[in-house]
């Protein structure tokens, strides 16, 4: 069997080789596509509303991440610069988590009010949320965090939550590291994953999801005390109105990666589904107190927060909307 | 950092393997190690980049595939048992296990053409699932099959070295493309093809279908004669001692997150916890295997056990630097090293030739419902009472489990089956 097995060998590895170092040279050296006339184009309802949203490309993927403005109905290339997996803007400072320029690794680009980049910070993981608090003075960044799949299972993640400094780009610290109290009493596990922060009027304070063993609890949290309580159950990335009355969230549907849209009452903590019937997996943003925009990872919708009417077409070719508050403009 | 610290490992154990030359090992061994490494190479590779490549591609959170995937491994369990056993009675562990790794290399091409949809993809993980419970079994009996009884630990230590260069060739691999290609995930997958053909192409060219301990005679076995190992009376004795070992031995995915929670390092260092524990288990599964085929198996697997008390002891302490948790990658890695090749060369050794892969495969099962009873109890009573209770509480299991498997496996060890 040796010589005709040494000659399958010679010609089959030749081959591979041949094939293989071809498909990547020719990967590396074909043309950058960079430019793309993919844009978020604008739906019915968008002229009273000023955004900023993530563009993108449903004939190729490899373009996404493009940031435009939407200004009078208006839209416009935020930054030639800039393409984020995810992006969030408020009070003058914005976050861009994206690929970094390795090509294997993750960063956020805390970019001011003229999309110029001010600090550069590392990510562990891949991008999920970004937050920052309507002063700009706080951000919050989750990350799924994958083990290597040495003797683990390659499918088996993890969610990790940074808060940071705006301003200084310094990380304060990690949801992880927390103190959690549910029903007053300290409460740990080893299964606690954080993700989905929203930041009050009062950016010392914030909301947040931690699930563990199959639940999802709403948690208060307080960013200089380093502490967070456990609320209620079932809410997964929540998002707080302007006024701070209500909170807007994914609610899951049995066991599966399938959600509803609902709104709950701060105060009350009472919920009701809003009329968007599909699964959406985003964390939602308030256009106005009453009104609230979300993605289907496609396309911008919006649907009324008091469960009437029904969702509408806001961006086609869009994500990540964010709401450009009137006094940070310009 | 993690490229540089797993190419440097990857040299190690080879020029050592060189430098001895007392390192003999069977060609076929040599050859389905060649195959694991292969394979390993492969799916590593799209380990590496599939979460990215879902996030990138399909703005799909990687959550998705947690369900599927404890899904398929409770049906792997099961395959595992098929498999070896159907590789006994047609006594044909080469083609049994071909289909395994057919399948794995037929779900790379299957990514290369459709993997643009949720859907698409969780089919094509679960099918590589599937594939790696069919070909364990039959695999690890071609091991066992071609090598000498008194030289098999040193064979299983070999094949487990070259699968775990695999496992670190492969994500490097992964990222150099990456960094040549900017976001080509399609090339990540071509090359990740060739590397699945190439590694089945090993199997079905330089891989003995029946090599020299292969029963070539007699009545194929039935399945009440396999189910038999349950109640054999030196094969029931390792079952239970392999099970009540796995039960009190903490996963290392949670003794990970244990340390993270003792000692606060910065999270960037997380992943060097594998390689650290990687590297370890490369460097020490051949001396570990060797020693075994020289001293017994038995004190080997405890020894490796003993070691996991290091483990625990650094997860008790409130304070641990570097050094102390280098000490306790170093210890893990040790663990893996001297006990899931040895123990599977101990049911080598002690099984039947015409029921090698049906033993193989019920001991793999019974090990890894022992792992998964073993994290569910860990998670349970570090919720309940807090890590180092939790600790505390296997290293007392742990202690009980080696008191009561030390004469099951003498047992287990001096009698033979003639089945």
């Amino acid at each position: 069997m040796g010589s005709r097995n040494a000659k399958i060998w010679v010609g089959l590895v030749g081959a591979c080789i041949v094939f293989g170092v071809g498909y990547v040279a020719i990967a590396a050296l074909g043309p950058d596509e960079t430019t793309t006339d993919a844009r978020p184009r604008a739906g019915a309802v968008l002229a009273r509303t000023d955004l900023m949203v993530r563009a993108v490309d449903p004939k190729n993927p490899r373009l996404n991440g493009n940031v435009f403005v939407v200004d009078d109905g208006k839209v416009e290339r935020g930054s030639r610069d800039l393409a984020c997996e995810r992006v969030y803007y408020a009070g003058g400072e914005g976050i861009c988590m994206a690929l970094g320029s390795s090509g294997v690794d993750y960063s956020a680009t805390i970019f001011d009010s003229s999309f110029q980049a001010q600090h550069e910070i590392g990510l562990t993981g891949l991008p999920s949320r970004a937050r920052v608090s309507a002063d700009g003075r706080y951000g919050a960044m989750t990350v799924f965090v994958s083990g290597d799949s040495y003797q683990t299972s390659p499918t088996a993640f993890s969610t990790r939550t940074t808060i940071v400094e705006m301003k200084t780009g310094k990380q304060l610290g990690q949801l992880e590291q927390f103190g959690v109290t549910k029903d007053g009493k300290p409460f740990d596990a080893v299964d606690f994953n954080f993700w989905g922060v929203t930041f009050a009027k009062d950016p010392n304070r914030f909301y947040a999801t931690l699930g563990t063993g199959g639940d999802h609890y709403l948690v208060e949290g307080d960013v200089p005390a380093r502490s967070l309580r456990v609320l209620r159950d079932g809410v997964e990335c929540p998002s707080l109105s302007p006024d701070n009355t209500q909170i807007a969230y994914k609610s899951r549907l049995g066991d599966g990666e399938r959600w509803r849209l609902h709104v709950l009452d701060v105060a009350t903590l009472e919920d009701h589904p809003v009329a968007e019937s599909k699964s959406i997996d985003d964390q939602v943003e308030w256009l106005d107190d009453d009104t609230l925009a979300y993605s289907d990872e496609t396309n911008v919708y919006t649907v009324p927060a008091d469960g009437s009417g029904e969702a509408k077409l806001l961006l086609r070719d869009a994500t990540s909307p964010v709401r450009l508050q009137a006094p940070t403009r310009g | 950092m993690y490229q540089v610290e797993a190419s440097k490992a990857l040299l190690k154990p080879r020029l050592w393997a060189r430098g001895s030359a007392r390192l003999r090992v069977p060609r076929n061994v040599v050859m389905l190690g060649m195959v694991s490494l292969l394979t390993d190479i492969s799916s590593e590779m799209v380990a590496t980049v599939l979460p990215m490549y879902l996030i990138f591609s399909l703005g799909a959170s990687p959550l998705v595939f947690g369900a599927i995937d404890g899904t398929y491994r409770g049906a792997a369990a099961v395959v595992q048992v098929l498999s070896g056993f159907s590789s006994d009675r047609w006594r044909r562990h080469k083609e049994v296990a071909g289909l395994g790794y057919g399948l794995s290399a037929i779900g790379k091409v299957a990514l290369v053409a459709a993997g643009n949809t949720i859907g698409g993809i969780g089919a094509i993980v679960a099918v590589d699932r599937i594939g790696k419970g069919i070909r364990t079994a039959p695999r690890d009996a071609l091991i066992s099959l071609s090598s000498a009884k008194d030289k098999l630990a040193t064979s299983f230590g070999v094949h487990r070295a070259m699968d775990s260069i695999g496992a670190m060739l492969g994500p490097l691999i992964a990222f150099a493309i990456l960094f040549l290609a900017p976001a080509r995930f399609d090339a990540v997958f071509v090359v990740s093809t060739i590397f699945a053909v190439l590694g089945l192409a090993v199997l079905i060219l330089n891989v003995e279908g029946k090599p020299r301990r292969a029963p070539r005679e007699g009545t194929p076995p039935r399945v009440r004669a396999a189910l038999g190992l349950l109640k054999d009376r030196s094969f029931a004795p390792l079952l239970a001692a392999a099970a009540g070992l796995s039960i009190a031995s903490v996963s290392d995915a949670l003794i990970y997150v244990g340390l993270q929670r003792t000692i606060d390092f910065e999270p960037a260092i997380f992943p060097l916890l594998y390689v650290m524990t990687a590297i370890s288990f490369m460097a020490l599964a051949i001396p570990a295997g060797q020693l075994a085929d020289r001293v017994g198996k038995v004190p080997v697997l405890l020894a490796g056990h003993a070691l996991l008390f290091i483990v625990y002891a650094v997860l008790l302490l409130t304070s641990v630097g570097y050094l102390l948790l280098i000490v306790c990658l170093l210890a893990l890695g040790g663990y893996f090293a001297a006990t899931e090749g040895v123990m599977t060369a101990l049911a080598g050794a002690i099984l039947p030739e015409k029921l090698q892969a049906s033993g193989i495969g019920i001991l793999i099962t019974v090990v890894s419902l022992g792992r998964l009873l073993s994290s569910v109890a860990f998670g349970g009573l570090w919720f309940a009472l807090g890590l180092q209770e939790a600790v505390l509480i296997f290293a007392g299991a742990l202690f009980v489990a080696m008191v009561v498997a030390t004469p099951l496996l003498l047992r287990a060890q001096r009698t033979p089956l003639h089945g």
